[in-house]
């Protein structure tokens, strides 16, 4: 018997609000990151949800795609905050704000 | 009463001198770039090239207008079409130069007193730092007058006529570090470009209803065409231009400010030629006033008043110059006068006469000017005639012609045109001519004995001496113009009437006033007695009239200025404009529109200063606001759905 559809995108909407949180609240940048992610696979397994529900593989195709480009953004997403460590001792990204007005 | 249609003399010009027509006005172009690039190089040679070319011109307008007497006298028309100048759809503008009277005479007395003033400047401009620049403008000008009056079309006239106008105006200011003559030249241009708009806005109505601006279509379609209304209309348009140009009332008043001006050119601009160019349009644009009798006796009354009013006016003057300018003025109104009544043969000998005797008169001062070392005011002069007896001499001669002695040139100029006042329908045209050919006599009698006879009454004029021979040269040969002008037209069947006759018509004519005896005894009493009058006021030394002067004031200050005209402009148009441009400059401009240009600049940037605080630098609230935007915009989305 298959799990019905809805029950994956629930859990993808759970994953992607709880990523959301995570972004809004948390003020470690590596932690936002972690969120972020999370709110990609969220978005990763809606994509694989529906293309079940279709019977159509572009979905799941799409989610590869997405997989990857996450991978070069964690690249260069690491690489900012590596950077960013260095210059300031500190993560934080309420201390990192000097472009404003 | 314009003459029928005039066959064009083309096939015929294939030979003889005609053709080279266009050489008339492009050499003292020539001249004139030349000394405009190269006057400060050239030296006094400047003023010989500029002579030389005027002269030449001179030379091929006598052999042009002996080739165009040669034939008969309805074929004196020659068009020479030099080039196209406007085509747009079907309104086509062309260089075309027209020769027949009207412009034949024109050039003959362009070129003819232009070179002669011409020498004389070579004379009286000596020593002067810009000598060179001098002699451009002088050709400028001559050029752009003579395209006035060969112009085939409107379009042609109004490019010389601003042309002339530009000439003036820099020949005016030509000593421009002394700030009167900048003003005076500010005032002559900008008084007559009151009537060059107003002319201006006749040609444009010419072009609405002709779809032209050509004289023979113009002229051809004229009475078909026009009704009375657009026939006065244009015609007073024109003539406006005409009142600025040639400085009638109530436009003169730049006349005798021009008067600031190198007394050469108050001499060729302000006497001989361009103030004539009012009469020009006028006599030119006959088969259009003629369409209209209102817009002619508008002429004419414009005309007398001017005669009158001018007269006046010169009767007070001290300054010998502006005792001329005002004289020119009132000269100028006899030929509105004539061409008023309908007398353009008249008008046109008129204008040939007093171009000889005041061009004439206007170096008479210059030499007088220069024997007394710059002094203009006649009070100081008084006893010239033993010390400069030719410039006396010859300007007696012009003098008595001004006043209407008989057998002089402006004996019969005056009188033809009171001749044809003189009827039982013109009467009061008659009485006030002759009233003002009164004060001529008057005015003229008392400049030249003021300057010429009595007791000399200051140092200069002891000292005063004879002009050099460059001087006195063109004075003998205009005083032979002064003189003898008369044979040219010495009644209404005169030679330039005859000449005349087959473009202009000839005069309506009217029931006959006083009888040809009467008319002639009247006329040469009122030159005569004037003349005595102001010899026994002005020149025996028996009246004290500096005493009479002084009692009768205010009159003589008043009319000195003019009868105040010029303050009554100041305080009517010219102070009202200055507020006027006050109000504009500094509270239209810099405030109202100044500062709606402001209110934007200052509007966006406290906009930005408000809305930049939005940066607030926490990443978490930018991504709040992107996860609220995405929130909305898929609320919106799936709403609409």
């Amino acid at each position: 018997m298959r799990t019905p559809v809805a029950y994956f995108l629930l859990l993808s909407g759970i994953l992607f609000a709880l990523g959301t949180v995570g972004v809004l609240t948390r003020r470690n940048a590596l932690l936002i990151f972690m969120s972020v992610e999370l709110q990609l696979n969220a978005v990763n397994l809606s994509l694989v949800s529906f293309s079940r529900m279709h019977a159509d593989l572009t979905g799941q195709v799409l989610a590869f795609f997405s997989m990857v480009v996450a991978a070069a953004e964690v690249v260069v997403g690491l690489a900012i905050i590596v950077a960013l460590f260095r210059r300031r001792s500190s993560i934080d990204v309420d201390d990192a704000r000097e472009l404003r007005w | 009463m314009v003459a029928s249609e005039l066959t064009r003399l083309v096939d015929t010009a294939a030979f003889g001198p005609l053709p080279l027509l266009w050489l008339i006005p492009a050499l003292p172009l020539a001249a004139a770039m030349l000394n405009l690039f190269a006057g400060a190089r050239l030296g006094r040679a400047a003023g010989w090239l500029g002579t030389a070319a005027v002269g030449a011109s001179f030379v091929i307008s006598l052999t042009v207008v002996n080739q165009l007497m040669g034939v008969a006298a309805e074929e004196r028309l020659y068009v020479q079409h030099l080039f196209d100048w406007i085509d747009v759809g079907s309104f086509k503008v062309g260089v075309d130069l027209r020769l027949d009277a009207i412009s034949a005479t024109m050039i003959l007395v362009v070129t003819g007193i232009g070179s002669l003033i011409h020498l004389y400047s070579i004379g009286y401009m000596r020593g002067d730092p810009r000598f060179g620049r001098f002699f451009a403008y002088l050709n400028l000008f001559v050029f752009f007058m003579l395209m006035l009056v060969l112009g085939q079309n409107y379009l042609l006239l109004y490019l010389g006529w601003e042309g002339v106008g530009l000439c003036s105006y820099l020949l005016i200011g030509f000593w421009f570090d002394q700030v009167a003559n900048v003003e005076a030249a500010k005032k002559a241009f900008i008084t007559t470009r009151i009537g060059d708009s107003a002319m201006m806005i006749g040609l444009a109505l010419i072009v609405l209803r002709f779809g032209t601006l050509d004289f023979d279509a113009v002229f051809g379609a004229a009475a078909g065409t026009l009704t009375g209304g657009a026939a006065t209309a244009i015609s007073l348009l024109l003539f406006a231009g005409a009142i600025g140009k040639s400085a009638q009332v109530p436009l003169h008043v730049w006349l005798p400010d021009a008067m600031a001006g190198p007394t050469p050119v108050s001499a060729l601009i302000h006497a001989a030629t361009m103030v004539t160019a009012g009469v020009y349009l006028v006599v030119r644009s006959a088969p259009l006033f003629e369409l209209s009798p209102v817009a002619l006796d508008v002429v004419a009354w414009v005309g007398l008043i001017t005669v009158l009013f001018a007269g006046t006016c010169a009767l007070a003057q001290v300054d010998i110059k502006r005792v001329l300018a005002y004289s020119t003025i009132s000269q100028l109104g006899y030929m509105f006068l004539a061409a008023g009544m309908g007398a353009y043969h008249a008008a046109m000998f008129f204008l040939v006469a007093h171009s000889f005797y005041k061009a004439l008169l206007f170096l008479g001062a210059g030499s007088v000017i220069h024997g007394m070392q710059g002094e203009q005011d006649m009070r100081h002069m008084g006893g010239l005639a033993r010390r400069m007896p030719i410039t006396a001499l010859t300007m007696t001669l012009a003098a008595f012609s001004l006043a209407g002695f008989p057998l002089l040139a402006g004996y019969f100029a005056k009188d033809i045109v009171l001749e044809i006042a003189n009827t039982n329908e013109r009467w009061g045209f008659y009485v006030f001519g002759s009233v003002g050919a009164v004060f001529s006599a008057l005015y003229i009698g008392r400049m030249l004995f003021l300057t010429f006879a009595g007791r000399t009454r200051s140092e200069a004029a002891e000292h005063a001496h004879e002009s050099g021979p460059i001087l006195w040269g063109p004075l003998v040969i205009l005083a032979v113009g002064a003189a003898g002008g008369g044979l040219l037209s010495s009644n209404p069947e005169g030679l330039i009437a005859r000449f005349l006759e087959p473009v202009v018509g000839l005069v309506p004519e009217g029931t006959a006033g006083l009888a040809e005896p009467a008319f002639v005894a009247v006329a040469v009493v009122i030159s005569v007695v004037g003349l005595g009058v102001a010899w026994w006021v002005w020149g025996s030394g028996r009246v004290d009239w500096l005493a009479v002067r002084d009692r009768l004031e205010p009159l003589p200050r008043t009319m000195m200025a003019g009868w105040c005209v010029d303050r009554g402009y100041d305080l009517l148009v010219v102070q009202p404009g200055k507020a006027l441009s006050r109000i504009v400059a500094f509270v239209v401009d810099a405030k109202i529109i100044d500062g709606a240009v402001n209110a934007v600049g200052t509007g966006v940037q406290r906009a930005a200063q408000a809305g930049r605080l939005l940066q607030s630098g926490f990443v978490r609230a930018y991504a709040l606001a992107v996860f609220v935007g995405a929130v909305g915009v898929l609320t919106y989305v799936g709403l609409r759905a």
